[in-house]
């Protein structure tokens, strides 16, 4: 682009003053020369250019790289060792999440690789479901393997039951780390203008069954919200559903019912916690709970979310979500302050030292 | 002689004391400044509250370290400035005489952290607080006293030392500062002051009582 633009600008650099100072036929001539040569370089300069952007985002050949029980497909351009840490890398994120079996029934297929089908039919694996990886053939996209393990984990949600579908965050909270993403739970929980959520920061176990949406209620927006909050989310909305702005109108005046009724049309979040928190919990429940709790809750088809967890864990859904809230707030469960052994012990031999080196000073010998 | 000491070093150093031990009783009320009752607050006001309590408990490492410097440094102001005469005059010998000094000085110590321990407990008794949010006086100031005894610990040593070693511990502060500032200009990817600042601060380091988590109102 930049040379195209530099060439267009050289090109009319030399044809203006010629046109201004209204030369003589011969220099029209000249003008036209180097007009036509620079339209000549700028087109070749355009073919470079198409030729360059279809090199990238050209199929490439297909290789298939595996690791465990993930199988992908990655195009030749990501090179080869890319190709197993992209592999290696999704393992570990589906590690204790996604189980082998339905992982060894699949193969992660990234864009823009030619010959898919025969590289798999190769390998006996073309009777396996493809998943599409959403990444380019660029290799720094596909980065630590997160595409990957984010699309097989996608995939894996779809096959859960209505409960987990209706709750679950994106990805399974695939790639999401406390240092990283925690702060931002944090703020939701701090800024939320829930009650359950006010209560939960609190420390009502309860409230934070709620505000994560972990019941079964019958009816979550009046078990999870008052109404006044589900008015203050519906104030100034456009709802594009028929009837919605009637109960819209009808909430904002001052009817309770009718703000129940516009939520329960689906219009509304049934849980009050976005997915950033509901992702703090599933990677709490994988990294503290007993070794595969996570991937045993979503197998789990019984009772409510937070029976799940619970059952994995070993644990009611109230020590579930005091733990939980605990870890978030203080970053990964580091102490509160702390005056014990371990604190002390390192003051006591330093400053006995100090105190042997003042005692034993030569400022006086 | 302990008690002349403490008799010496009281009369010296009341006035600098006497306001540390304000500032130290004045701390931990701040932290309730933002209200008494937490029961039915909206999540803003128990945010709001848990914040200001995490960052008014930033200041009591830094209290620690006042005190220390003060009382570090007050302990030997008059040795220095009759030129250690009085002490060599003394029958005692001169290590029995320095853990005289740092007892004394050590005592003096005791003020600000009483009123740090005053202050946090009317504090605590100013607050209805919610069932997952907790009051932790007694670790806080049990903490303070350590780390200002550390602190202390540091500056009478550092006060007592000889000019050699003085400027020793000064040369190693700017030859560490200097070796970053050598691998920087030859363009190396590495650093010394933050690993040397991790060595100290992060246990079993000397200073990792002054990091970590100092507030009076935590989950």
């Amino acid at each position: 682009m930049c040379r195209r633009g530099l060439l267009l600008i050289l090109a009319l650099g030399g044809t203006a003053p010629v046109a201004r100072a209204q030369a003589p036929r011969g220099g029209v001539a000249v003008a036209r020369a180097k007009l036509a040569r620079a339209e000549s370089l700028l087109a070749v300069v355009a073919r470079r250019d198409s030729a360059s952007r279809q090199s990238l985002y050209a199929a490439r050949r297909a290789v298939i790289y595996e690791a465990g029980a993930v199988t992908a497909v990655l195009p030749d351009a990501v090179g080869r060792e890319t190709g197993r840490l992209v592999v290696s890398g999704a393992r570990r994120y589906l590690d204790g999440v996604v189980p082998e079996q339905f992982l060894s029934a699949r193969v992660a297929v990234a864009y823009a690789a030619t010959g898919v089908d025969s590289v798999l039919r190769a390998r006996n694996l073309d009777a396996r479901a493809r998943v599409m990886a959403d990444v380019t053939p660029r290799p720094d996209s596909l980065s630590d393997g997160w595409a990957v393990a984010a699309a097989l984990a996608r995939a894996y949600a779809e096959t859960l039951d209505s409960t987990w579908r209706a709750w679950l965050p994106p990805a399974l909270a695939v790639g999401w780390t406390l240092k990283r993403d925690g702060p931002a739970a944090v703020r939701e929980l701090m800024r939320t203008d829930t009650r359950s959520g006010a209560d939960c920061l609190a420390g009502g176990a309860g409230a934070c069954r709620l505000w994560l949406g972990l019941d079964a209620d019958a009816n979550p927006y009046t078990a999870r919200y008052r109404p006044e909050e589900l008015r203050r989310m519906i104030v100034g909305r456009w709802f594009a559903v028929n009837g919605a702005m009637d109960l819209a109108h009808q909430c904002t005046t001052g009817s309770d019912d009718a703000c129940v009724r516009l939520a329960s049309l689906g219009l509304l979040p049934p849980v009050p916690a976005g997915a950033s928190p509901l992702s703090s919990l599933l990677v709490f429940v994988r990294a503290h709970g007993p070794a595969g709790a996570l991937a045993r809750a979503l197998q789990d088809t019984r009772g409510s979310v937070g029976d799940r967890l619970g059952r994995a864990t070993g644990t009611s859904p109230d020590s579930l979500v005091a733990g939980w809230r605990i870890w978030l707030l203080t970053g990964g469960g580091q102490p509160r302050v702390t005056a014990g052994w371990r604190d002390v012990l390192p003051v006591l031999v330093f400053g006995a030292l100090l105190l042997l080196a003042a005692v034993r000073s030569g400022r006086w010998r | 002689m302990y008690r002349q000491i403490l008799h010496t070093l009281w009369s010296a150093l009341r006035l600098p004391v006497v306001l540390l031990a304000v500032l130290a009783f004045a701390v931990p009320l701040l932290t309730v400044t933002y209200g008494g009752s937490l029961a039915d607050a909206p999540a803003g006001r128990v945010a709001e509250w848990l914040f200001a309590a995490q960052q008014i408990g930033v200041l009591i490492p830094g209290l620690a370290l006042l005190v220390g410097l003060l009382l570090g440094i007050g302990t030997w102001m008059h040795d220095h400035a009759g030129k250690h005469v009085y002490a060599l005059s003394l029958p005692v010998s001169r290590e029995r005489y320095v853990l005289l000094r740092f007892a004394a000085g050590g005592t003096l110590l005791l003020v600000p952290v009483a009123a740090l321990a005053a202050g946090s407990l009317i504090a605590v008794a100013s607050v209805s607080l919610p069932s997952g949010i907790h009051a932790y006086p007694v670790p806080l100031v049990v903490r303070f006293f350590f780390a200002s005894l550390l602190c202390y610990a540091v500056f009478f040593a550092i006060s007592i030392s000889t000019r050699r070693a003085a400027l020793a511990v000064l040369g190693a502060i700017c030859g560490v500062l200097f070796a970053d500032l050598l691998l920087a200009a030859i363009g190396v990817e590495a650093t010394v002051t933050p690993t040397v600042f991790m060595w100290l601060t992060n246990w079993p380091g000397p200073l990792s009582i002054l990091i970590g988590r100092w507030a009076l109102f935590d989950v």
